[in-house]
C-alpha cells in the first residue's frame, strides 16, 4: 500500500513541479500548503534528495527543487525509494520479504496473486511522470463523477 | 512498418546473423535480406573469429543459444555433432565452435532460401536515404537498394588513438616475437587473458605485465541460481549512489543467508537495460567513469579452467597485474621503454618491453573510428554520438537518430553500435533478444 510518506513525498514532489525553472521552495511552505508535518517532511525531502529526485540548497536563500524536468521522473520510480518494492502485502516482496507467521509461502496463493498485483501497480507507475500526475484533471473528473450520480 | 520489406544488414558478425535470423522467421514470401559482410567468415566477426581451444565462451553453452525463444538451441547443435556431452556443465565451448555455429546457421538459411535471404562479400562504405528508402554503396562501386538498413557493424578493431603504439592480438602487426622476451598488456580484463592465452599457446616464456588503472581480474564462473526478482523489486531512476548502495545491501544480504553474489549479478541482469535507461544522464556518466570497472569483473566472468590457468601463472611470476597508468611510452630499437604511473603511489615504473599489446577495450569515438560507413553517416549528419561517445545515438527501438535529433525510419543499428541506449548489448544473450524486437518491429509484426 502506499503509505503516507509516499503520499507525501508525491504530494512535495507537484509542489515543486509547479516551481519556475531554477526556484526553490523552502520545506516550510511546502508543509503548510500540503498539510504535511514539517519533521517528516524534513525526513521525506532529505530521503528523496539522496536518491537524485530533487536537490537541495542550504541557508537563508535555500531549499528544495527538483532535479530533473518533471517530464523525466517516474512516479514509481519515487515510491520504490519511499515505500519500497511496491508490495500490497508485506510477504509479495522478493528483496525485502518479510514471511507471514501464519501460512507457508510456498502454497500461498494469496502471495502469488499480490506478486501479480505488485507487477500490475509497478507498470502502471513506471509509465506515469510527475509531469502527467501533476496535470492529470483530477476536478473534471470529480465532477463528472457528481455528474453521473 | 508494413509493406517494407528490403533489408540490408551492414556487417555479417554474430549481431548481423541474429538479425537475419529473425527477420527470416517472418513468413512473407517477399521478404528480401542481403547481409553484407566485409570478411570471409560469416558469423565470425571479432568474438568468434579466433581459431585457439583455448578461447573460450565466457557463458555457458546453455546460455548461448541464437534464438532467444529456443534456449537449448547451441547446447542441442554442440551435441548433435559430438563437441560436448553431460560430463562437463556448465560447458564452456571454445568460440571458434560458436563461430561456426552461427555460420551454419546463416549458410543453411541462405541455402534453404536463395530468394529471401542473400550472403554478400563485400564492404558498405556508405549509405544515403532515397524516397522509399535507403541505398547502401559499396566499396566495389556498386549499391543495393532497400526499404531500410541496419548497421551491425560491432567492434572497431584498430587501436585506440592514444595508444596507437599498441598492437592488437591477433592482428597482422602482431608479428613473431623473441619468445623470452618481456610483455605489456594495456588492460586486464577479458581480452587481456585471451591475449595471455595466445602468447601461452605460441610458446611465448617471457614475463607478461598486465596493466589498468585497478588492476582488476574478472571473476570466474560458478554453478549457482540466480537470485529472482522483479521489476517492482529494482531501484529505478535513481542517483547512482543510491543504486550502488541498494546493490551492494542486496548481495550482503544474500551472503548472510547462505547465497553466492553471483546470484545477484546473474538475477539483476534482465532489468540491466532498464536501468540503464531509467538514470539521468549524471548517473550513466559516473557509472562509465567509476562503477563499471568494478562491475565488468564480477559481471563478465570466465570458465572456472581459465581462472584456475591465470592463478598459477600470477602466482608463479609468469603473468604480473598491475593497477596504474600508462604515462609515456617510448620507442626504442628493441621494443619500448614504458613508463607507468602507479595506482595511489608517487612513484613513476619504468618498464622495458618488446611489445604492447591494447586490449583496454576502451570504446573509441566512433565518429572517428575505422568503420566506414559509421564514420560516413555521423560525417554527413545522418547520425551521431551518443552522449556518452560510447556509440551511436538510437532510440530504444534502434532507430539511428541524426544530426537534429530526429530519429530515422531508415536506418537503423543493433549490437555493441548500440550500447549508449543499451549499455549491455556485447553478449549474444543480450544482442538475440534485441534482434527478435527489431525484426518484429522492421516486419510489422511487432505486437
Amino acid at each position: 500500500m502506499l503509505t503516507k510518506k509516499g503520499k507525501y513525498g508525491l504530494k512535495a514532489l507537484v509542489h515543486l513541479s509547479h516551481l519556475p525553472a531554477g526556484q526553490l521552495a523552502f520545506v516550510g511552505d511546502i508543509a503548510t500548503q500540503n498539510s504535511i508535518p514539517k519533521k517528516f517532511l524534513d525526513a521525506i525531502l532529505g530521503e528523496m534528495r539522496n536518491a537524485g529526485f530533487v536537490q537541495s540548497r542550504k541557508g537563508k536563500e535555500g531549499g528544495y527543487r527538483l532535479a530533473r524536468p518533471a517530464e523525466e521522473i517516474m512516479v514509481g520510480h519515487v515510491v520504490r525509494v519511499l515505500d519500497g518494492p511496491l508490495a500490497p502485502i508485506s510477504c509479495a516482496s522478493r528483496t525485502r520479504y518479510e514471511a507471514c507467521d501464519d501460512c507457508d509461502e510456498a502454497t500461498c496463493q494469496v502471495r502469488h496473486m499480490m506478486l501479480d498485483v505488485r507487477q500490475a501497480i509497478a507498470d502502471v507507475l513506471d509509465r506515469r511522470s510527475l509531469a502527467e500526475m501533476r496535470d492529470a484533471v483530477n476536478d473534471a473528473l470529480l465532477s463528472d463523477l457528481k455528474h453521473h450520480a | 512498418m508494413s509493406g517494407r520489406r528490403s533489408f540490408v544488414i551492414v556487417g555479417g558478425g554474430a549481431s548481423g546473423v541474429l538479425l537475419a535470423a529473425q527477420l527470416l522467421k517472418s513468413d512473407d514470401p517477399a521478404l528480401r535480406v542481403t547481409v553484407v559482410e566485409r570478411s570471409d567468415g560469416f558469423g565470425h566477426g571479432l568474438a568468434y573469429s579466433s581459431t585457439l581451444d583455448e578461447h573460450l565462451l565466457n557463458v555457458g553453452a546453455r546460455g548461448m543459444s541464437a534464438f532467444p525463444d529456443e534456449p537449448d538451441h547451441f547446447w542441442r547443435w554442440l551435441r548433435k555433432h559430438g563437441l560436448a556431452d553431460d560430463s562437463e556443465t556448465p560447458f564452456f565451448a571454445p568460440r571458434r565452435l560458436y563461430g561456426d555455429y552461427l555460420r551454419k546457421i546463416i549458410v543453411g538459411m541462405a541455402e534453404r532460401e536463395p530468394v529471401r535471404l542473400r550472403l554478400l562479400h563485400g564492404l558498405a562504405t556508405s549509405l544515403s536515404p532515397t524516397a522509399s528508402g535507403v541505398e547502401v554503396q559499396l566499396a566495389n562501386g556498386t549499391s543495393l537498394i532497400a526499404h531500410a538498413a541496419i548497421l551491425a557493424a560491432g567492434h572497431d578493431t584498430e587501436p585506440a588513438s592514444e595508444f596507437s603504439f599498441a598492437v592488437k592480438p591477433g592482428s597482422n602487426a602482431d608479428a613473431p616475437l623473441p619468445p623470452d622476451a618481456p610483455v605489456l598488456i594495456l588492460g586486464t580484463g577479458l581480452s587481456m587473458v585471451d591475449a595471455w592465452l595466445a602468447l601461452r599457446h605460441r610458446g611465448h616464456r617471457g614475463p607478461v605485465i598486465a596493466l589498468s588503472r585497478r588492476g582488476l581480474l574478472p571473476a570466474p564462473h560458478r554453478a549457482g541460481k540466480p537470485l529472482r526478482l522483479d521489476s517492482a523489486d529494482v531501484p529505478l531512476g535513481t542517483d547512482l549512489s543510491y543504486f550502488v548502495d541498494w546493490f551492494r545491501d542486496l548481495v550482503r544480504a544474500h551472503q548472510k543467508a547462505g547465497g553466492d553474489w553471483r546470484d545477484v549479478v546473474d538475477g539483476i541482469r534482465p532489468f540491466n537495460q532498464r536501468i540503464w535507461q531509467s538514470w539521468p544522464a549524471g548517473a550513466r556518466r559516473r557509472f562509465l567513469e567509476h562503477t563499471k570497472a568494478w562491475w565488468d569483473i564480477h559481471r563478465h566472468r570466465m570458465a572456472p579452467q581459465i581462472h584456475s590457468r591465470l592463478s598459477a601463472a600470477l602466482e608463479s611470476g609468469e603473468l604480473k597485474l598491475l593497477a596504474g597508468r600508462l604515462h609515456e611510452a617510448r620507442q626504442t630499437p628493441d621494443g619500448f621503454v614504458a613508463q607507468v604511473q602507479l595506482r595511489h603511489q608517487p612513484t613513476i615504473e619504468r618498464i622495458t618491453v618488446a611489445r604492447i599489446y591494447d586490449c583496454t577495450g576502451i570504446v573509441k569515438d566512433v565518429a572517428s573510428g575505422s568503420i566506414a560507413i559509421v564514420r560516413s553517416l555521423t560525417e554527413r549528419g545522418l547520425a551521431r554520438v551518443d552522449p556518452l561517445r560510447i556509440g551511436l545515438d538510437v532510440t530504444v527501438n534502434c532507430a539511428v537518430v541524426d544530426a537534429a535529433g530526429a530519429a530515422s525510419d531508415k536506418i537503423y543499428a543493433i549490437g555493441p553500435l548500440t550500447r549508449g541506449t543499451f549499455f549491455e548489448i556485447d553478449a549474444v544473450p543480450d544482442i538475440r533478444v534485441q534482434a527478435a524486437h527489431l525484426a518484429a518491429r522492421l516486419t510489422g509484426t511487432a505486437t
